[in-house]
Protein backbone atom coordinates (compact mmCIF):
# COMPACT_ATOMS: atom_id res chain seq x y z
CA UNK A 1 0.00 0.00 0.00
CA UNK A 2 2.82 2.55 0.87
CA UNK A 3 4.73 1.39 -2.01
CA UNK A 4 1.99 2.74 -4.40
CA UNK A 5 1.61 5.43 -2.57
CA UNK A 6 5.37 6.54 -3.03
CA UNK A 7 5.97 7.54 -6.31
CA UNK A 8 2.45 9.35 -6.71
CA UNK A 9 4.14 12.23 -4.06
CA UNK A 10 7.02 12.08 -5.40
CA UNK A 11 5.93 13.48 -8.98
CA UNK A 12 3.56 15.74 -6.63
CA UNK A 13 6.74 17.10 -5.47
CA UNK A 14 7.99 18.85 -8.95
CA UNK A 15 4.07 19.74 -9.80
CA UNK A 16 3.94 23.26 -9.93
CA UNK A 17 7.67 23.63 -11.21
CA UNK A 18 6.64 21.85 -14.12
CA UNK A 19 4.89 24.93 -15.11
CA UNK A 20 7.42 27.34 -14.44
CA UNK A 21 10.15 25.31 -16.31
CA UNK A 22 7.55 25.17 -19.29
CA UNK A 23 7.11 29.11 -18.90
CA UNK A 24 10.99 29.18 -18.92
CA UNK A 25 11.20 27.45 -21.95
CA UNK A 26 8.36 28.80 -23.79
CA UNK A 27 9.73 32.14 -22.95
CA UNK A 28 12.89 31.44 -24.78
CA UNK A 29 11.61 30.20 -27.86
CA UNK A 30 8.62 32.53 -28.63
CA UNK A 31 11.45 35.11 -28.02
CA UNK A 32 13.49 33.92 -30.66
CA UNK A 33 10.76 32.69 -32.95
CA UNK A 34 9.82 36.56 -32.78
CA UNK A 35 13.15 37.62 -33.61
CA UNK A 36 13.54 36.36 -37.42
CA UNK A 37 17.14 37.33 -37.50
CA UNK A 38 18.44 35.92 -34.11
CA UNK A 39 16.38 32.57 -35.33
CA UNK A 40 18.25 32.44 -38.19
CA UNK A 41 22.01 33.09 -36.56
CA UNK A 42 20.91 30.51 -34.29
CA UNK A 43 20.04 27.99 -36.65
CA UNK A 44 23.12 28.50 -38.31
CA UNK A 45 25.03 28.19 -35.48
CA UNK A 46 23.18 25.00 -34.40
CA UNK A 47 25.29 22.36 -36.23
CA UNK A 48 28.86 23.72 -34.86
CA UNK A 49 27.33 23.73 -31.29
CA UNK A 50 25.58 20.34 -32.16
CA UNK A 51 29.68 19.03 -32.67
CA UNK A 52 30.71 20.75 -29.76
CA UNK A 53 27.99 18.68 -27.37
CA UNK A 54 28.75 15.49 -29.36
CA UNK A 55 32.52 16.05 -27.54
CA UNK A 56 31.21 16.63 -24.36
CA UNK A 57 29.06 13.41 -24.11
CA UNK A 58 32.02 11.21 -25.63
CA UNK A 59 34.57 12.59 -22.84
CA UNK A 60 31.61 12.12 -20.26
CA UNK A 61 31.04 8.47 -21.69
CA UNK A 62 34.75 7.76 -21.99
CA UNK A 63 35.55 9.10 -18.63
CA UNK A 64 33.08 7.49 -17.05
CA UNK A 65 34.09 4.10 -18.44
CA UNK A 66 37.52 4.60 -17.29
CA UNK A 67 36.48 5.93 -13.75
CA UNK A 68 34.37 2.82 -13.37
CA UNK A 69 37.51 0.28 -14.37
CA UNK A 70 39.59 1.83 -12.14
CA UNK A 71 36.91 2.76 -9.22
CA UNK A 72 36.11 -1.05 -9.22
CA UNK A 73 39.44 -1.75 -8.50
CA UNK A 74 40.46 1.09 -5.99
CA UNK A 75 36.87 0.21 -4.06
CA UNK A 76 37.89 -3.72 -4.04
CA UNK A 77 41.58 -2.63 -2.81
CA UNK A 78 39.77 -0.62 -0.18
CA UNK A 79 38.16 -3.10 1.62
CA UNK A 80 41.32 -5.55 1.48
CA UNK A 81 42.37 -7.68 5.16
CA UNK A 82 46.10 -6.16 4.00
CA UNK A 83 47.18 -3.09 4.92
CA UNK A 84 49.61 -2.70 2.29
CA UNK A 85 46.84 -2.90 -0.52
CA UNK A 86 44.33 -0.92 1.50
CA UNK A 87 46.36 1.82 2.80
CA UNK A 88 47.45 3.60 -1.74
CA UNK A 89 43.26 2.75 -2.54
CA UNK A 90 42.43 4.78 0.43
CA UNK A 91 45.11 7.55 0.24
CA UNK A 92 44.14 7.96 -3.74
CA UNK A 93 40.46 8.24 -3.30
CA UNK A 94 41.30 11.03 -0.39
CA UNK A 95 43.15 13.13 -2.58
CA UNK A 96 41.32 13.27 -5.81
CA UNK A 97 37.54 13.55 -4.47
CA UNK A 98 39.51 16.57 -2.34
CA UNK A 99 40.53 18.23 -5.45
CA UNK A 100 39.10 20.38 -8.18
CA UNK A 101 38.15 18.78 -11.41
CA UNK A 102 39.37 22.09 -13.14
CA UNK A 103 42.50 21.29 -11.51
CA UNK A 104 42.64 17.99 -12.19
CA UNK A 105 41.82 18.74 -15.87
CA UNK A 106 44.62 21.26 -15.69
CA UNK A 107 47.27 18.55 -14.78
CA UNK A 108 46.56 16.24 -17.21
CA UNK A 109 46.58 18.62 -20.34
CA UNK A 110 50.03 20.49 -19.23
CA UNK A 111 51.92 17.64 -18.19
CA UNK A 112 50.88 14.79 -20.47
CA UNK A 113 53.23 15.23 -23.38
CA UNK A 114 51.65 15.93 -26.79
CA UNK A 115 52.33 12.49 -28.61
CA UNK A 116 53.12 9.62 -27.57
CA UNK A 117 56.01 6.81 -29.10
CA UNK A 118 53.80 3.28 -29.16
CA UNK A 119 56.40 0.79 -31.08
CA UNK A 120 58.26 3.60 -32.95
CA UNK A 121 55.49 5.33 -34.11
CA UNK A 122 54.20 8.55 -32.91
CA UNK A 123 50.48 8.79 -31.87
CA UNK A 124 49.14 12.13 -31.40
CA UNK A 125 47.65 12.69 -27.91
CA UNK A 126 45.02 15.19 -28.24
CA UNK A 127 43.60 17.71 -25.52
CA UNK A 128 40.25 16.36 -25.23
CA UNK A 129 41.97 13.09 -24.33
CA UNK A 130 43.56 13.85 -21.90
CA UNK A 131 40.73 15.54 -20.62
CA UNK A 132 39.28 12.24 -20.32
CA UNK A 133 42.30 11.31 -18.11
CA UNK A 134 41.96 14.55 -16.21
CA UNK A 135 38.07 13.68 -15.11
CA UNK A 136 38.31 9.75 -15.40
CA UNK A 137 40.46 10.32 -12.25
CA UNK A 138 37.97 12.03 -9.82
CA UNK A 139 35.24 9.36 -11.57
CA UNK A 140 37.66 6.69 -9.79
CA UNK A 141 37.90 7.89 -6.77
CA UNK A 142 34.15 8.48 -6.46
CA UNK A 143 33.18 5.10 -8.06
CA UNK A 144 35.60 3.39 -5.44
CA UNK A 145 33.60 5.10 -2.68
CA UNK A 146 30.21 3.84 -4.38
CA UNK A 147 31.72 0.09 -4.25
CA UNK A 148 32.71 0.39 -0.96
CA UNK A 149 29.68 1.52 0.56
CA UNK A 150 27.69 -0.76 -1.68
CA UNK A 151 30.03 -3.59 -0.67
CA UNK A 152 29.66 -3.02 3.15
CA UNK A 153 25.69 -2.74 3.41
CA UNK A 154 25.61 -6.26 2.64
CA UNK A 155 25.53 -7.77 5.70
CA UNK A 156 28.07 -10.38 6.23
CA UNK A 157 26.09 -12.84 7.71
CA UNK A 158 24.66 -13.08 4.34
CA UNK A 159 27.38 -15.04 3.14
CA UNK A 160 27.30 -18.08 5.54
CA UNK A 161 23.65 -17.88 5.56
CA UNK A 162 23.86 -18.64 1.55
CA UNK A 163 26.46 -21.16 2.12
CA UNK A 164 24.14 -22.52 4.67
CA UNK A 165 21.65 -23.44 2.08
CA UNK A 166 24.21 -25.35 -0.01
CA UNK A 167 25.92 -22.13 -2.58
CA UNK A 168 29.08 -22.06 -3.04
CA UNK A 169 31.09 -18.92 -2.79
CA UNK A 170 30.82 -17.97 -6.80
CA UNK A 171 27.09 -18.85 -6.58
CA UNK A 172 26.81 -16.56 -3.77
CA UNK A 173 28.20 -13.54 -5.08
CA UNK A 174 26.67 -13.56 -8.30
CA UNK A 175 23.26 -14.62 -7.22
CA UNK A 176 23.14 -12.93 -3.27
CA UNK A 177 25.49 -10.46 -3.27
CA UNK A 178 25.58 -8.50 -6.59
CA UNK A 179 22.34 -8.46 -6.76
CA UNK A 180 22.01 -6.09 -4.24
CA UNK A 181 25.36 -4.07 -4.60
CA UNK A 182 24.01 -3.22 -7.78
CA UNK A 183 20.91 -2.03 -6.29
CA UNK A 184 22.53 0.49 -4.12
CA UNK A 185 25.30 1.66 -6.86
CA UNK A 186 23.17 2.31 -9.39
CA UNK A 187 21.40 5.60 -8.26
CA UNK A 188 24.70 7.30 -7.34
CA UNK A 189 26.49 6.31 -9.87
CA UNK A 190 23.94 8.20 -12.57
CA UNK A 191 24.68 11.10 -10.27
CA UNK A 192 28.17 10.80 -10.69
CA UNK A 193 27.55 10.58 -14.46
CA UNK A 194 25.25 13.47 -14.82
CA UNK A 195 27.76 15.54 -12.92
CA UNK A 196 30.86 13.97 -14.98
CA UNK A 197 29.06 15.24 -17.65
CA UNK A 198 28.40 18.93 -16.48
CA UNK A 199 32.09 19.11 -15.74
CA UNK A 200 33.07 18.10 -19.11
CA UNK A 201 32.35 21.98 -19.97
CA UNK A 202 35.98 22.79 -17.41
CA UNK A 203 37.44 21.47 -20.90
CA UNK A 204 36.86 24.41 -22.76
CA UNK A 205 39.22 26.26 -20.32
CA UNK A 206 42.07 23.72 -22.01
CA UNK A 207 40.84 24.67 -25.63
CA UNK A 208 39.17 21.48 -26.01
CA UNK A 209 36.59 22.00 -28.98
CA UNK A 210 33.30 21.34 -26.77
CA UNK A 211 29.79 23.00 -26.39
CA UNK A 212 30.96 25.85 -24.69
CA UNK A 213 33.87 26.62 -26.22
CA UNK A 214 32.08 26.48 -29.94
CA UNK A 215 29.16 28.94 -27.95
CA UNK A 216 32.24 31.19 -27.30
CA UNK A 217 33.43 30.62 -30.76
CA UNK A 218 30.24 31.80 -32.03
CA UNK A 219 29.82 34.55 -29.75
CA UNK A 220 32.67 36.41 -30.82
CA UNK A 221 31.68 35.87 -34.21
CA UNK A 222 28.56 37.15 -34.70
CA UNK A 223 29.04 39.73 -31.85
CA UNK A 224 26.02 40.35 -31.17
CA UNK A 225 24.56 40.98 -26.94
CA UNK A 226 20.80 39.72 -28.18
CA UNK A 227 22.54 36.11 -29.82
CA UNK A 228 25.25 35.93 -26.96
CA UNK A 229 22.32 35.75 -24.83
CA UNK A 230 20.69 33.00 -26.55
CA UNK A 231 24.07 31.03 -27.21
CA UNK A 232 24.75 30.84 -23.71
CA UNK A 233 20.77 30.08 -22.95
CA UNK A 234 21.05 27.23 -25.68
CA UNK A 235 24.23 25.70 -23.84
CA UNK A 236 22.32 25.81 -20.54
CA UNK A 237 19.00 24.59 -22.18
CA UNK A 238 21.50 21.38 -23.91
CA UNK A 239 22.59 20.61 -20.68
CA UNK A 240 19.79 20.04 -18.88
CA UNK A 241 17.88 18.90 -21.32
CA UNK A 242 20.74 16.06 -20.96
CA UNK A 243 20.97 15.75 -17.32
CA UNK A 244 17.58 16.37 -16.36
CA UNK A 245 16.21 13.05 -17.06
CA UNK A 246 18.78 11.34 -16.03
CA UNK A 247 18.47 12.84 -12.87
CA UNK A 248 15.00 11.55 -12.51
CA UNK A 249 15.57 8.55 -13.28
CA UNK A 250 17.98 8.31 -10.37
CA UNK A 251 15.20 9.49 -8.35
CA UNK A 252 12.94 7.07 -9.42
CA UNK A 253 15.22 4.34 -9.08
CA UNK A 254 16.23 5.53 -5.62
CA UNK A 255 12.72 5.29 -4.08
CA UNK A 256 12.43 2.06 -6.02
CA UNK A 257 15.23 0.40 -4.14
CA UNK A 258 14.42 2.04 -1.00
CA UNK A 259 14.86 -0.26 2.11
CA UNK A 260 11.69 -0.37 3.24
CA UNK B 1 65.12 32.88 9.09
CA UNK B 2 61.83 32.32 6.63
CA UNK B 3 64.30 33.01 3.35
CA UNK B 4 67.00 30.68 4.95
CA UNK B 5 63.98 28.30 5.19
CA UNK B 6 62.69 28.72 1.58
CA UNK B 7 66.08 28.72 0.23
CA UNK B 8 66.84 25.15 1.88
CA UNK B 9 63.39 23.71 0.71
CA UNK B 10 63.72 25.06 -2.72
CA UNK B 11 67.58 23.39 -2.90
CA UNK B 12 66.18 20.02 -1.71
CA UNK B 13 62.88 20.00 -4.08
CA UNK B 14 66.12 20.43 -6.59
CA UNK B 15 67.44 17.49 -5.92
CA UNK B 16 64.66 15.40 -6.28
CA UNK B 17 63.78 17.23 -9.54
CA UNK B 18 61.11 19.27 -8.28
CA UNK B 19 61.86 23.26 -9.89
CA UNK B 20 60.12 25.61 -7.01
CA UNK B 21 62.90 28.20 -7.74
CA UNK B 22 60.10 30.58 -8.20
CA UNK B 23 59.78 31.02 -4.32
CA UNK B 24 62.91 32.71 -4.73
CA UNK B 25 61.68 35.40 -6.72
CA UNK B 26 59.23 37.91 -5.07
CA UNK B 27 57.40 39.41 -7.73
CA UNK B 28 55.85 35.92 -8.39
CA UNK B 29 55.41 35.02 -4.94
CA UNK B 30 53.83 37.62 -4.00
CA UNK B 31 50.53 37.33 -6.34
CA UNK B 32 50.82 33.77 -5.50
CA UNK B 33 50.16 34.21 -2.07
CA UNK B 34 47.43 36.71 -2.89
CA UNK B 35 45.82 33.66 -4.92
CA UNK B 36 45.73 31.50 -1.99
CA UNK B 37 44.54 34.74 -0.05
CA UNK B 38 41.56 35.30 -2.65
CA UNK B 39 40.92 31.71 -2.65
CA UNK B 40 39.60 31.99 1.13
CA UNK B 41 38.13 35.00 1.05
CA UNK B 42 35.82 33.51 -2.11
CA UNK B 43 34.92 30.65 0.26
CA UNK B 44 34.46 32.64 3.31
CA UNK B 45 32.33 34.76 1.52
CA UNK B 46 30.21 32.31 -0.39
CA UNK B 47 30.04 29.74 2.27
CA UNK B 48 27.24 32.34 4.29
CA UNK B 49 25.77 32.69 1.09
CA UNK B 50 24.88 29.12 0.31
CA UNK B 51 23.62 28.66 3.73
CA UNK B 52 21.14 32.05 3.92
CA UNK B 53 19.97 30.90 0.39
CA UNK B 54 19.68 27.58 1.40
CA UNK B 55 17.70 27.99 4.18
CA UNK B 56 15.41 30.65 2.46
CA UNK B 57 15.23 28.21 -0.47
CA UNK B 58 14.28 25.16 1.88
CA UNK B 59 11.30 27.06 3.30
CA UNK B 60 9.83 27.97 0.19
CA UNK B 61 9.88 24.21 -0.76
CA UNK B 62 8.38 23.18 2.19
CA UNK B 63 5.62 25.93 2.55
CA UNK B 64 2.89 24.39 0.84
CA UNK B 65 2.06 27.35 -1.26
CA UNK B 66 2.89 26.09 -5.14
CA UNK B 67 3.26 30.09 -6.06
CA UNK B 68 6.34 30.22 -3.97
CA UNK B 69 7.26 26.34 -4.20
CA UNK B 70 6.97 26.06 -7.79
CA UNK B 71 9.22 28.91 -8.60
CA UNK B 72 12.33 27.75 -6.14
CA UNK B 73 11.69 24.05 -7.44
CA UNK B 74 12.05 24.80 -10.71
CA UNK B 75 15.42 27.04 -9.60
CA UNK B 76 16.38 24.34 -8.15
CA UNK B 77 16.20 21.78 -10.89
CA UNK B 78 17.55 24.44 -13.71
CA UNK B 79 20.79 25.04 -11.53
CA UNK B 80 21.46 21.17 -10.57
CA UNK B 81 21.45 20.33 -14.15
CA UNK B 82 23.42 22.50 -15.51
CA UNK B 83 27.60 22.71 -15.68
CA UNK B 84 28.48 25.60 -13.20
CA UNK B 85 31.39 27.21 -15.22
CA UNK B 86 28.09 27.96 -17.62
CA UNK B 87 25.82 29.77 -15.54
CA UNK B 88 29.12 31.44 -14.64
CA UNK B 89 29.46 32.77 -18.52
CA UNK B 90 25.65 33.68 -18.60
CA UNK B 91 26.35 35.72 -15.54
CA UNK B 92 28.98 36.97 -16.44
CA UNK B 93 28.86 37.20 -20.21
CA UNK B 94 25.09 38.10 -20.83
CA UNK B 95 23.91 39.17 -17.19
CA UNK B 96 26.96 41.18 -16.19
CA UNK B 97 26.91 42.59 -20.44
CA UNK B 98 23.11 43.51 -19.48
CA UNK B 99 23.53 45.22 -16.57
CA UNK B 100 26.56 47.49 -17.91
CA UNK B 101 24.59 48.82 -20.81
CA UNK B 102 21.77 49.57 -17.94
CA UNK B 103 24.22 51.51 -15.85
CA UNK B 104 25.34 53.11 -18.82
CA UNK B 105 29.11 51.65 -19.55
CA UNK B 106 30.97 49.05 -17.81
CA UNK B 107 32.73 51.59 -15.78
CA UNK B 108 29.65 52.49 -13.64
CA UNK B 109 29.23 48.54 -13.00
CA UNK B 110 30.20 47.93 -9.22
CA UNK B 111 29.65 44.17 -10.06
CA UNK B 112 33.16 42.76 -10.55
CA UNK B 113 33.97 39.09 -11.77
CA UNK B 114 34.88 38.25 -8.05
CA UNK B 115 31.25 39.11 -7.22
CA UNK B 116 30.19 37.06 -9.92
CA UNK B 117 31.82 33.97 -8.99
CA UNK B 118 31.07 34.47 -5.35
CA UNK B 119 27.28 34.72 -6.31
CA UNK B 120 27.26 32.13 -8.73
CA UNK B 121 28.64 29.27 -6.55
CA UNK B 122 27.06 30.14 -3.56
CA UNK B 123 23.78 30.68 -5.21
CA UNK B 124 24.57 26.82 -7.09
CA UNK B 125 25.61 25.14 -4.09
CA UNK B 126 22.70 26.88 -2.21
CA UNK B 127 20.38 24.44 -3.78
CA UNK B 128 21.68 21.39 -3.01
CA UNK B 129 21.24 22.63 0.36
CA UNK B 130 17.63 23.25 0.24
CA UNK B 131 17.62 20.11 -0.98
CA UNK B 132 19.16 18.24 1.70
CA UNK B 133 17.36 20.80 4.14
CA UNK B 134 13.99 19.97 2.74
CA UNK B 135 14.27 15.85 3.57
CA UNK B 136 15.20 16.72 6.38
CA UNK B 137 12.57 19.24 7.19
CA UNK B 138 10.06 16.21 5.93
CA UNK B 139 11.43 13.96 8.22
CA UNK B 140 10.55 15.96 11.41
CA UNK B 141 7.38 13.67 12.46
CA UNK B 142 4.15 14.95 11.77
CA UNK B 143 3.07 15.04 14.89
CA UNK B 144 5.57 17.09 16.42
CA UNK B 145 4.37 19.57 13.75
CA UNK B 146 0.75 19.68 14.83
CA UNK B 147 1.70 19.85 18.42
CA UNK B 148 3.52 23.03 18.04
CA UNK B 149 0.76 24.33 15.78
CA UNK B 150 -1.66 23.76 18.48
CA UNK B 151 0.38 25.30 21.01
CA UNK B 152 -0.06 28.26 18.94
CA UNK B 153 2.82 28.56 16.89
CA UNK B 154 2.86 30.22 13.40
CA UNK B 155 3.60 28.62 10.36
CA UNK B 156 6.93 30.59 10.74
CA UNK B 157 7.86 29.84 14.28
CA UNK B 158 7.19 26.17 13.65
CA UNK B 159 9.81 26.61 10.92
CA UNK B 160 11.96 28.45 13.22
CA UNK B 161 11.73 26.93 16.55
CA UNK B 162 10.60 22.89 15.51
CA UNK B 163 11.31 21.49 11.62
CA UNK B 164 14.59 24.02 10.66
CA UNK B 165 16.74 22.87 14.27
CA UNK B 166 15.91 19.36 13.83
CA UNK B 167 16.42 19.51 9.81
CA UNK B 168 20.23 20.88 10.04
CA UNK B 169 21.15 18.32 12.18
CA UNK B 170 19.69 15.54 10.30
CA UNK B 171 21.42 17.31 6.68
CA UNK B 172 24.68 18.25 8.38
CA UNK B 173 26.44 15.47 6.84
CA UNK B 174 24.99 16.74 3.10
CA UNK B 175 25.80 20.58 3.78
CA UNK B 176 29.02 19.40 4.71
CA UNK B 177 29.72 17.35 1.82
CA UNK B 178 28.16 20.41 -0.60
CA UNK B 179 30.63 22.98 1.06
CA UNK B 180 33.60 21.22 0.17
CA UNK B 181 32.11 20.90 -3.73
CA UNK B 182 31.76 25.25 -3.28
CA UNK B 183 35.67 24.95 -1.77
CA UNK B 184 35.99 23.09 -5.19
CA UNK B 185 34.19 24.86 -7.35
CA UNK B 186 35.93 28.09 -6.53
CA UNK B 187 38.37 27.26 -8.77
CA UNK B 188 36.29 27.86 -12.13
CA UNK B 189 36.69 32.01 -11.13
CA UNK B 190 40.16 31.43 -13.16
CA UNK B 191 37.80 31.29 -16.40
CA UNK B 192 36.87 35.19 -15.98
CA UNK B 193 39.99 35.92 -14.62
CA UNK B 194 39.60 36.30 -11.10
CA UNK B 195 43.35 36.31 -9.31
CA UNK B 196 42.46 33.17 -7.14
CA UNK B 197 44.75 30.12 -6.19
CA UNK B 198 44.58 28.08 -9.96
CA UNK B 199 44.87 31.62 -11.63
CA UNK B 200 47.87 32.90 -10.11
CA UNK B 201 49.48 29.32 -10.72
CA UNK B 202 48.60 29.46 -13.96
CA UNK B 203 50.72 32.82 -14.60
CA UNK B 204 53.56 31.42 -12.66
CA UNK B 205 53.45 27.54 -14.68
CA UNK B 206 53.53 29.54 -18.11
CA UNK B 207 56.61 31.54 -17.72
CA UNK B 208 58.25 28.50 -15.60
CA UNK B 209 56.74 25.12 -17.38
CA UNK B 210 56.47 23.52 -13.57
CA UNK B 211 52.84 22.50 -13.61
CA UNK B 212 53.43 19.40 -11.29
CA UNK B 213 55.20 21.11 -9.17
CA UNK B 214 52.56 23.70 -8.76
CA UNK B 215 49.64 20.96 -9.04
CA UNK B 216 50.84 19.23 -5.92
CA UNK B 217 50.72 22.88 -3.99
CA UNK B 218 47.51 23.31 -5.28
CA UNK B 219 46.32 19.59 -4.13
CA UNK B 220 47.56 20.63 -0.32
CA UNK B 221 46.21 23.57 -0.30
CA UNK B 222 42.63 22.40 -1.23
CA UNK B 223 43.33 19.11 0.94
CA UNK B 224 44.04 21.38 3.34
CA UNK B 225 40.98 23.63 3.37
CA UNK B 226 38.58 20.72 3.46
CA UNK B 227 39.96 18.43 6.06
CA UNK B 228 39.44 21.80 8.46
CA UNK B 229 36.18 22.28 6.75
CA UNK B 230 35.37 18.47 7.53
CA UNK B 231 36.52 18.63 11.38
CA UNK B 232 34.07 21.80 11.46
CA UNK B 233 31.64 19.93 10.45
CA UNK B 234 31.83 17.25 12.58
CA UNK B 235 32.70 19.65 15.75
CA UNK B 236 29.19 20.93 14.90
CA UNK B 237 27.53 17.80 14.14
CA UNK B 238 28.70 16.59 17.41
CA UNK B 239 27.73 19.76 19.36
CA UNK B 240 24.55 20.11 17.72
CA UNK B 241 23.62 16.26 18.50
CA UNK B 242 20.18 15.61 20.38
CA UNK B 243 20.41 12.60 22.33
CA UNK B 244 17.84 10.16 21.45
CA UNK B 245 16.38 11.90 17.97
CA UNK B 246 18.06 10.54 14.04
CA UNK B 247 20.38 8.01 14.49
Amino acid sequence: MSTAALPARGRAALGPAWAWLALVAAGFLLWTVLDARLARDLLDWLPYLASGFAMNILISVLAMSAGTLAGVTLGAMELSASRLVRAPAVAYVQVFRNAPHLVLIFATTYIFPFEIVVAGNYLPFPDWLKAVFGLAIPASAYVAEIVRGAIQSVPTTQWDAAKGVGMSRGQTLRWIILPQCLRRALPPWMNLYASITMSTALASLVGVHELLHAATDASTAVRRDDFTIAVYLTVLAAFFLFCFPISRLTRRLERRFAPR
Amino acid sequence: MIDQAVRTFVALAGEVGLHYDFLLSPSEVRPWIAGMGTTLLLVLLAIPLSLAAGVAFAAALTSGRPWLAGPVRAYVELTRNTPTLVQLMFAFFALNMLLSKALGGAANNPFTPFFWVVAVTGLHIAAFHAEALRGGIEAVPAAMVETAHAIGFSSFEVLRYVTLPLALRTAMPAIVNNLVNLVKLTTIGSAIAVGEVTYASIMIWTQRDNVLELMIVILLFFGFINTVLSQIGRYVERRLAVPGYGV
